[in-house]
């Protein structure tokens, strides 16, 4: 490996780190806020909505992501509708993660103690309040870690945008393949900076945890 | 006589598992009643009826002049309405066996949460009012602990202390001992028996025959969903008429019904200075709690 190459890559390959991070973030936002919708769905006592979380957690866990990516990029211009490839990429991403996450989010919630919302409701709160106050709070102590599995899954696979041709960092990686024909240092740089996001959101993941944490 | 709780018909059925079987009781105001009887006798699921945590599959309760659930003449169920539930349950405090405290809160934040959310009160009158109660539990000095870090003796009287930071008119305690080590029983029990002393009416679900001796106005004696017998606490514990009452009490106390002097609780018996637990001064500490967090 050629450290001098190594070094001329880094500064190509992160030109795609604002498109990877924009895709990333904006999928995590939509996603989550989509994945608690589903959850309370989910765990609504209507049985349409039930069906309509089951249902969207049934398709989208069900299909390739890539497939969702192709959807929405090559499909759905057809039926007119236009996106931009970061946007087309972001409702893909988005779709995936509202999906895996709302599964997490359940499982957190319902693993709090029905104790709990009873002594809740014994004290006359309303509902929306002691899921907000009592329950929620404590089941993002429990899904921290799964929900930063998917996150992290989820900031990887955004290399799939590649192809639906985002200028992010797989995509210039590739360039500086086909452009200078070096592929060992730019792929050592390329893994090098997912390690650095992924140990970030590691980091953020157990500070969350540690806030979140039960005091004994 | 001045019922604030009538209970009529009650029945509770869990598919073809009838739990209740037709219960009528009435709770005068200031009234304290013990309900006993074995396990799977139904005594929680009474109780979990009267706020509506169960659901009523027959019969009528109702608390304080409202009607909690009422049974229609072709058999269906009226229930208060969503509203009408949270009122009544702020008219009810809840003692839980296993205390449910919420563990991500202090205690004093325990206490303050439901009267801010639910009645509006302002944070520093809430706080006030929460300090004033965890003092009249004795656990003053632990406002900023959190559950974890408490005793289970701690615990539930924080438990109490949260339910009266309601001022409820009706108490449920569901087995409130039944969870913390047994040298640590008394303590919950003193402060049970000064709420008595108080005026506060209660309905506490018991395996303590020697509180209800001391402190329970009337007994509720119940086995496979029925009330067997029930009266004046000294009768039915120490002269029981049914065979049934007769065969339990034998059986938790390992003898022969009650005699007449072993059934007060003092402050010395249940190892801590009960006087000094209210007093103004710092209260003692019966066990080591964990260090304040």
């Amino acid at each position: 490996m050629d450290w001098g190459t190594v070094w001329d890559s880094v500064p190509l390959i992160w030109k795609g780190a604002g498109a990877t991070l924009k895709m990333f973030a904006w999928a995590l936002v939509i996603g989550t806020a989509g994945a608690f919708a589903l959850s309370l769905m989910r765990l609504s006592a209507s049985k349409p909505l039930q069906w309509f979380a089951i249902g969207f957690g049934w398709l989208f866990r069900g299909i390739p992501l890539l497939i969702l990516l192709f959807f929405a990029f090559f499909a759905l211009p057809e039926l007119g509708i236009l996106f931009s490839p970061v946007v087309a990429a972001i409702v893909g991403f988005s779709l995936w993660t509202a999906a895996y996450q709302a599964e997490v989010i359940r499982s957190g919630i319902i693993a709090v103690p029905p104790g709990q919302s009873e002594a809740a409701e014994a004290l006359g709160m309303t509902r929306a309040h002691y899921m907000r106050r009592i329950v929620i709070p404590q089941g993002v102590r429990i899904m921290m870690p799964p929900y930063t599995g998917n996150a992290i899954t989820l900031l990887k696979q955004t290399s799939l945008a590649t192809l639906v041709t985002v200028p992010e960092m797989a995509l210039l990686t590739q360039r500086i393949f086909s452009n200078n024909f070096q592929f060992i240092e730019p792929i050592f740089v390329l893994g090098m900076i997912y390690l650095g996001m992924t140990t970030v959101l590691l980091i953020l993941s157990a500070g969350v945890e540690h806030a979140f944490r039960l005091r004994v | 006589m001045d019922a604030l709780v009538t209970v009529s018909g009650l029945h509770k059925s869990y598919g073809d598992l009838e739990v209740l079987k037709g219960i009528d009781f009435e709770v005068a105001r200031g009234e304290v009643v013990a309900i006993i009887g074995p396990s799977g006798s139904g005594k929680t699921t009474m109780l979990r009826c009267i706020n509506l945590l169960e659901e009523p599959t027959g019969g009528r309760i109702v608390v304080d002049g409202r009607i909690v659930c009422d049974q229609a003449e072709d058999g269906s169920m009226h229930f208060a309405d969503k509203g009408e539930v949270r009122e009544i349950r702020e008219e009810i405090g809840m003692v839980f066996q296993r205390f449910n405290l919420f563990p991500h809160m202090t205690a004093l934040a325990n206490i303050t949460e439901a009267p801010r959310s639910v009645k509006g009160m302002s944070k520093s009158d809430a706080n006030d009012l929460g300090m004033e109660l965890l003092d009249s539990v004795g656990l003053a000095n632990k406002a900023d602990a959190y559950p974890l870090q408490l005793s289970g003796g701690q615990q539930q009287r924080v438990a109490i202390a949260r339910a009266l930071a309601m001022e409820p008119a009706l108490m449920l305690f569901d087995e409130v001992t039944s969870a913390v080590d047994p040298e640590l029983a008394g303590e919950i029990l003193l402060v049970m028996k000064r709420l008595a002393q108080q005026g506060m009416t209660m309905l506490v679900v018991t395996h303590e025959m020697s509180f209800a001796a001391d402190v329970a106005d009337r007994v509720l004696f119940m086995d496979h969903g029925v009330i067997v017998e029930q009266g004046p606490a000294r009768d039915l514990l120490t002269n029981p008429q049914n065979p049934r009452t007769r065969a339990f009490l034998h059986a938790v106390l390992d003898r022969a019904p009650m005699t007449e002097d072993d059934d007060s609780i003092t402050a010395e018996e249940v190892g801590f200075g009960g006087a000094d637990l209210f007093s103004e001064q710092a209260p003692v500490e019966p066990e080591s709690g964990a260090d304040d967090g």
